[in-house]
């Protein structure tokens, strides 16, 4: 008694991503379906709770014992993945509503995208006579890593980690679950949002402002609903002040046709008021995917800098005046340096170095040359955040440089933001893996590097841990 | 503020009409203490006269007719009238080209503007967008909107500061701070003047579709709005 009045207060959406039980309707014994791809995800990533297949056709799938219909169930059941032909849905939720089941993942297609808005709007209305909330239609699914979740279609072996990514699109959105897994970007979420018929961007966000899990939230999206943009601001400007939002917007809004006759209309480009909006929600817009990862890993990893100075340390000339010409270009304030702080700096180079910023310590710089000269900008008030470049050379070992950067990082007084680039070969990315894998983030470019560092900037700004 | 300009929004909708001639809005932006360029509507050449010195020449004569929208291409505005003759003269001739290019036209009168001149000329508008609702949009005239779109955008209302930073996103807002031996702008009025405006598009959501007011003229220490135009919902 005591457990179910304690969860009466959860709402539907923690249920979907914390269900105790789950069953898949649509389960199939045929591993060429959806629903054999989904049931076989959720056993195999190890979820917790209990799961049970649903198809009157079959007696057992995958070990599991099958049930004809969800009502059969002898037990609660949280969450519903609903996977079968649009025309079969609408019974199988109201059924669904019966058996009291908090959130439905509904999978199938063939709803709104291709037109059939008034089925859309009867499975959202049958849901909501229940109390029901709708992910979904025309999903692949949702992976939530705390739960050891994956009730989606794609690929198994996601990294958890603490990035929420949310996705509009389906084929993309899989497609870059297989991405992160190869580029080792672990995540706490993977959401499908396909027609977003009842939950959308907003309610999300509301769940990750809130869970421990989630330390920055990545949406791919192609519009907001008509009515639901003031929402999604509203929601997003508070959210953003806590955890860091990174949205990619793809595609147009419709926008009035009336709007676009007048003069002012139509000059009103619907994604510049896409940009109005992201810009007042303190949501940072990234162009394309791999920006947009590279700002979640930083983002991710980092502490918000404590103030503007930045710093660049490098053995190569060249990346340290691209590094600079990228800091200057988006907004990253590289720091004068003292001649005190030259002085210091002094001891890790040779005499025709620079203490200056870019602090270069030449291409003779060895790797104990690195660390000490990491350790006086980490333990040096003065100096808020470090772009730490390295060209590969025949004296120094990107390998070991990389243990002794993780040393000056394990052994700093304190933490600061610090982005760093290996340019060179195999072995450097191999070193980057390594810096990623300790919480340090590394980018095959200088720029990519900037770029990271100068979106930890924006939103250290926009929270107020740096004053502009 | 709401009530009083809803009183000019219904009266205008009980006409069946869906556009606010330029003296309409301006009595709407009074409302918002958003300034405007000194108008009256005569109804009469002695009333133009009357009117023209109270203002002090030079004046500005415009049509004002439910019926029509741009007023220049009919022959409805008049610029820089210096003199009582020259008044009596534009007078006519307005009244004249309307008979000609727009004789089914209901003449409500003939608005006796003061001459703005000098200045930088910007326009504030506002637009209802189907996702995000009221929109304001800000940017300087001329070439700068009509070849450039350099127009910043915020969803409505917006404070000061937040309209301080749409106009120095601009690209040409150099041109705002005395480019070229210009006047410098005061900035702060102008922003102030903008999130008035956004604050007006934000009340009068589902009423007003698009507001378009343009030009506005800039000064170091203040700015006006010379004319406008509102579409309804």
């Amino acid at each position: 008694m005591l457990m179910s009045s304690k969860s009466a207060e959860k709402s539907p959406i923690y249920y979907l991503f914390n269900p105790r039980s789950i069953a898949v309707i649509g389960a199939s014994r045929d591993p060429k379906k959806i629903g054999y791809q989904i049931l076989k995800n959720i056993i195999e990533y190890g979820f917790k709770g209990k799961v049970y297949p649903v198809n009157p056709k079959a007696d057992e799938i995958l070990g599991l014992k099958c049930y004809k219909s969800i009502l059969d169930i002898p037990d609660e059941v949280d969450v519903a993945v609903i996977s079968i032909p649009a025309q079969y849905v609408l019974p199988v939720v109201e059924e669904c509503g019966k058996k009291g089941v908090k959130a439905l993942i509904v999978i199938s297609s063939g709803f709104g995208e291709v037109g059939n808005v008034e089925l859309e709007r009867k499975l959202v209305e049958t849901a909501r006579k229940y109390g029901m909330r709708i992910l979904g239609p025309n999903i692949f699914g949702l992976y939530y890593g705390p739960a050891r979740l994956n009730a989606t279609f794609g690929p198994k072996e996601v990294i958890p980690g603490n990035i929420a990514f949310v996705s509009q699109s389906g084929a993309l959105g899989i497609a870059l679950m297989g991405w992160t897994i190869a580029k080792g970007v672990a995540l706490s979420a993977v959401v499908s949002m396909g027609n977003k018929a009842d939950i959308d961007d907003a309610d999300v966000l509301e769940y990750f402002e809130t869970d421990p899990n989630t330390k920055v939230i990545l949406i791919y999206m192609e519009g907001i609903r008509p009515g639901l943009g003031r929402r999604f601001v509203e929601v997003a400007r508070r959210v953003s002040k806590k955890k860091p939002i990174i949205v990619i917007k793809a595609g147009r809004t419709e926008r009035g046709a009336a709007a676009a006759a007048s003069h002012t209309g139509a000059l009103a480009g619907a994604d510049a008021i896409y940009n109005a909006a992201f810009k007042q929600a303190g949501v940072l817009r990234a162009i394309g995917f791999e920006e947009a990862f590279d700002w979640a890993k930083a983002l991710s990893m980092l502490p918000p800098p404590k103030g503007e100075n930045a710093v660049i340390i490098t053995n190569g000339g060249g990346a340290g005046v691209m590094a600079t010409d990228a800091a200057v270009e988006c907004g990253i304030r590289l720091m004068e340096m003292p001649p005190d702080l030259q002085e210091r700096f002094r001891k890790y180079m040779p005499p025709f170095g620079s203490p200056k910023n870019p602090i270069d310590l030449t291409g003779q710089a060895s790797e104990e040359a690195y660390k000490g000269a990491l350790l006086e900008a980490f333990n040096e008030p003065r100096i808020h955040s470090i772009i730490l470049l390295y060209c590969q050379t025949a004296i120094t070992d990107p390998e070991v440089l990389a243990d002794k950067i993780i040393e000056a990082w394990n052994e700093a007084k304190e933490r600061k933001p610090m982005v760093v680039s290996f340019i060179g070969g195999i072995e450097c990315d191999r070193a980057m893996a390594k810096l990623d894998k300790a919480g340090i983030p590394a980018y095959p470019s200088p720029e990519r590097a900037v770029s990271a560092l100068s979106a930890v900037y924006k939103w250290a700004r926009w929270a107020g841990y740096v004053k502009e | 503020m709401i009530s009083k300009s809803l009183q000019v929004i219904e009266r205008a909708k009980a006409e069946g009409r869906k556009i606010l001639v330029f003296t309409e809005v301006f009595e709407i932006l009074k409302h918002y203490g958003i300034p405007v360029a000194e108008t009256h509507i005569a109804r009469s050449v002695d009333e133009a006269i009357e009117y023209a010195k109270r203002i002090g020449f030079p004046v500005v004569l415009k049509i004002v007719s439910p019926d029509i929208v741009h007023k220049f291409d009919v022959g409805g505005v008049v610029i820089g009238i210096q003199s009582e003759e020259e008044l009596v003269k534009a007078y006519e001739s307005i009244l004249e080209n309307i008979k000609v290019k727009a004789p089914k036209a209901r003449i409500w009168g003939i608005a006796v503007q003061e001459m703005v001149t000098k200045g930088h000329e910007v326009f504030i508008g506002g637009m209802e967008d189907s996702v995000f609702g009221p929109v304001v949009l800000f940017g300087l005239g001329g070439i700068f909107v009509e070849v450039l779109r350099d127009i910043s955008f915020r969803l409505a209302p917006i404070t000061k500061n937040e309209a301080l930073e749409m106009i120095t996103e601009l690209k040409g807002a150099t041109i705002l701070k005395g480019y070229r031996g210009g006047e410098e702008v005061n900035l702060e009025v102008l922003a102030d003047v903008i999130a008035r405006c956004s604050q007006m598009i934000s009340d009068l959501e589902h009423y007003i579709k698009e507001l378009d007011l343009n030009p506005v003229k800039t000064y170091a220490d203040k700015c006006k709005v010379v004319d406008a135009r509102a579409v309804l919902t």
